[in-house]
């Protein structure tokens, strides 16, 4: 479609014949147009046994093809980096804290694994009945402390099902999607709707039918728990004698809210887990933040007259307890959900 | 304006009152521009960069600046019943994405989408509230039809006058000679006969392609001559201009088709896409002008003046009822064509190409700001030597074979070049390859100064 045009430019050093381009684009025309249009200039940097050019025709366009004009990758502008959310970074390793209370751990456990080995060994010694009830006494007592760290370590590691999976959609991993979320309805308490076999259904529909059929039910019961807590929680604070039994009231029913939408999610955490969990909440709640001072401001504004003061008393700090819980709720159905809210 | 226009105008506005009352605002966002401005490309680009943009990627900082950084999510409105086909994104992008990539193709038929933005209300106190939404009507559609627009206020006759006239003069007179000789040796009282009807609608738009494809001329009228759409060429649309003279039933033929046409374009066109719309942005590729020759040029600035008479041409009772647009952008689209230090240029050209059309929008109260954007960036700044000296270039993939090349796209001027201009010649800017996409696009693609239009455009909805 186009030729070369050796109309214009000296002849500096290295430099090449002009050449052709087959079939170079053309935004301005269709194929099938005639062919007295205008050429553009395809030029291998410029021409030789042109004459000297006047400045006008200096400053025409033109086109310079790589030397030995070999077909080259796509440019890549590594954009995808440049543009990636920005994240906290990750912290690697243990920290100090961790550490102490590991090595305490390991030291405490340890020794009285050793401390009962040694006590065993020596009932056996004094006679060999003692030595076997000594023997399944340990056995037993130990055996309720691992199932207790394995339940511990299983609450905790569940909550990772959530980031795998969202890692996985926003990767596009439809495998790893898949297997994620078969892996956390097998965990859905019995009676709760599953979307059954996600077969080899694209993203979007496994999404869709994810988020219709299991998240929005459930997001459903978080919000119903957080308006039962919220009334519990009005009513105490309006009742309670004292701002402090306000505060433990208050922390005691905000963690046994987010342990039950967890639990409507398929997580059952233990302390480890649930201190995991609040940490995910506090993340998710960060933006609530500032809505809560704003509705607490809001409320004692609106009451802040001398009859209103009368008739609602206290009631504003708990219409302000009983907005937290909702909120509550919903950053923790936010923080527990296996796929983020479209 | 009708009483039924003025009764649907009251009607839209108090919708939008009511919508903004609740927290749900619809911005109609017209995407204008000619035929090969890059519409599609552009809403391609628009559309994946904000579903980007909403999942946290930074790919339009500056619309993300522009509203506090409260953009929480972004996600295409599920179809409801339309008539309209779906705009597809995912095709566009796919067909970018894959290699060999492909552009799209010419957009022949209408096609629409509404992006829905949540973001956090701006005010602590609105913390009480559910986040806002704002939902963005999009549409792509032939960009030839929009001369159909002008057309609108001119009968058969003063059409007629006006583009034989036209054809009389520059490079339409070569390529005209056939119609022009055919129409010279019809008689004034020639009757209504389909064959000559059909003859002449043939020569007149083989002449407009002839206009547009080896000319790059754009004030060509009607569209959809050019273009006829998903009905293909109805016998509506056989009809060509015809001189005051001819009084005959083949004039009056062309007349009524003359009419029917129009009263068509408006059913489909103007009254459902293009009667009410809050943004909107001009997309003009200016350096392709520039390099099609200087008629060219001028015929760019004239067809987007006629366009705009139309489009952002409300009187006082449109602009109180909020038909017009309260902001238009004027853009230079293929900013990437150019090396950086020109793209300032290439900004200011558009603002002297569109002074015609700019005029008008101003005129009905709206705010006007000029850009240079590329809706994907397909090339990064180079050198070239150039007889001995150094000159900023652009450097990119061919699209055709895949080759690299140094491109030197001309000196960009800031304003309407002077005569000797013009004596570079004509120019055609190849076509490149786009950079590496992703195909499911999660990180949008790579632009220059979409965000900056953006934020200009809708940052003070959001």
């Amino acid at each position: 479609m186009t030729v070369p045009d050796n109309r214009g430019g000296d002849s500096p050093e290295g430099l090449k014949r002009p050449r052709r381009i087959d079939g170079a684009p053309d935004e301005h025309r269709s194929d099938d147009a005639p062919d007295d249009r205008p050429r553009p200039r395809v030029m291998a940097d410029a021409t030789d046994g042109a004459a000297a050019l006047p400045d006008a025709a200096a400053a025409r366009p033109r086109v310079i093809l790589d030397e030995g004009a070999k077909p080259t990758p796509r440019l890549d502008f590594g954009w995808d980096k440049a543009v990636a959310p920005v994240t906290l970074p990750v912290g690697r390793g243990w920290s100090s804290v961790a550490l102490v209370g590991a090595g305490a751990a390991l030291l405490v456990l340890g020794f009285s694994i050793l401390e009962a080995g040694n006590f065993i060994a020596e009932q056996f010694a004094r006679a060999a009945w003692l030595g076997g009830v000594t023997l399944a006494v340990a056995l037993g007592g130990f055996g309720l402390v691992f199932a207790a760290i394995w339940r511990e370590v299983r609450g905790y590691l569940a909550l990772r099902t959530v980031d795998r999976a969202r890692a996985a959609l926003a990767r596009g991993d439809a495998v790893e999607l898949r297997a994620k979320l078969d892996a956390w309805q097998a965990r859905l308490p019995a009676g709760r709707a599953r979307a059954g076999d996600l077969g080899a259904a694209p993203i979007d529909a496994i999404v869709a039918l994810v988020e219709a059929k299991m998240l929005a039910p459930i997001a459903q019961d978080a919000a119903a728990l957080g308006r039962a807590a919220a009334v519990q929680a009005f009513a105490v604070t309006a009742v309670s004698p004292s701002p402090a039994a306000d505060a433990l009231i208050f922390v005691w029913r905000g963690l046994r809210l987010v342990r039950q939408v967890a639990a409507l999610h398929g997580f059952r955490p233990g302390i480890a887990g649930t201190i995991a969990l609040l940490r995910r909440v506090a993340v998710d709640a960060a933006t609530v933040a500032a809505t809560d001072v704003a509705v607490d401001a809001a409320v004692r504004g609106l009451l802040s007259s001398k009859l209103a003061e009368h008739v609602a008393g206290e009631a504003a700090a708990g219409a302000v307890a009983a907005r937290r819980m909702i909120l509550l709720s919903r950053a923790a159905d936010e923080a527990c959900r296996v796929l983020p809210r479209r | 304006m009708d009483p039924l226009s003025l009764l649907r105008g009251i009607l839209d506005t108090t919708e939008d009152a009511a919508r903004a009352l609740v927290g749900r605002e619809r911005i109609r966002l017209a995407v204008t521009g000619l035929s090969r401005a890059g519409k599609t490309v552009f809403l391609t680009s628009l559309i994946a960069n904000l579903l980007a943009a909403g999942r946290g990627a930074r790919t339009l900082p500056a619309l993300s600046d522009a509203a506090g950084g409260r953009i929480r999510r972004v996600f295409i409105v599920p179809a409801g019943t339309e008539t309209v086909p779906r705009f597809d994104p995912d095709a566009h992008l796919g067909a970018l994405a894959t290699d060999p990539p492909r552009w799209p193709e010419r957009t022949e038929d209408f096609s629409t989408l509404s992006i829905a933005i949540d973001v956090e209300r701006r005010t602590s106190l609105g913390g009480m509230l559910p986040e806002r939404r704002i939902t963005l009507d999009l549409i792509d559609y032939p960009g030839e039809w929009l001369l159909d627009l002008p057309m609108l206020r001119q009968d058969f006759a003063a059409w007629s006058e006006e583009t034989l006239a036209r054809l009389q003069r520059g490079m339409r007179a070569g390529a005209a000679a056939g119609f022009l000789a055919f129409l010279d040796g019809l008689p004034d009282d020639a009757a209504a006969e389909d064959a000559l009807a059909k003859r002449g609608y043939t020569l007149y738009r083989d002449m407009l392609r002839t206009c547009r494809d080896v000319h790059g001329l754009r004030f060509l009228q009607p569209g959809r001559f050019l273009n006829p759409g998903p009905r293909g060429e109805a016998p509506l649309l056989w009809f060509f201009p015809m001189p005051a003279t001819a009084r005959g039933g083949l004039a009056q033929l062309c007349a009524r088709r003359f009419d029917a046409y129009l009263a068509d374009q408006r059913a489909t066109f103007l009254d459902p896409f293009f009667s009410r719309f809050h943004r909107q942005v001009v997309l003009v590729d200016v350096l392709g002008a520039l390099h099609a020759g200087e008629e060219a040029f001028h015929d760019t600035g004239d067809a987007l003046s006629a366009v705009a008479s139309i489009i952002s041409g409300a009187n006082w009772l449109e602009r109180l009822l909020g038909a017009a647009p309260m902001r238009v952008a004027f853009a230079a689209t293929k900013a990437d064509h150019v090396p950086t230090r020109a793209r300032d240029a290439l900004a200011a050209l558009v603002e002297h190409i569109t002074l015609g059309a700019r005029g008008r929008a101003e005129q009905s109260g709206a705010a006007v700001s000029f850009h240079a954007v590329a809706a994907i960036r397909c090339t990064e700044d180079a050198v070239a030597r150039l007889e001995g000296h150094s000159v900023a270039a652009v450097r990119g993939v061919l699209l055709q074979d895949g080759v690299g090349a140094t491109i030197y796209p001309g000196e960009v001027p800031m304003k309407p070049p002077e005569a000797a201009f013009w004596d570079a010649g004509l120019f055609t800017m190849p076509e490149f390859r786009p950079p590496r996409l992703d195909p499911a696009g999660v990180s949008g693609m790579p632009h220059l100064g979409l965000d900056a239009l953006l934020a200009w455009l809708i940052g003070d909805a959001l």
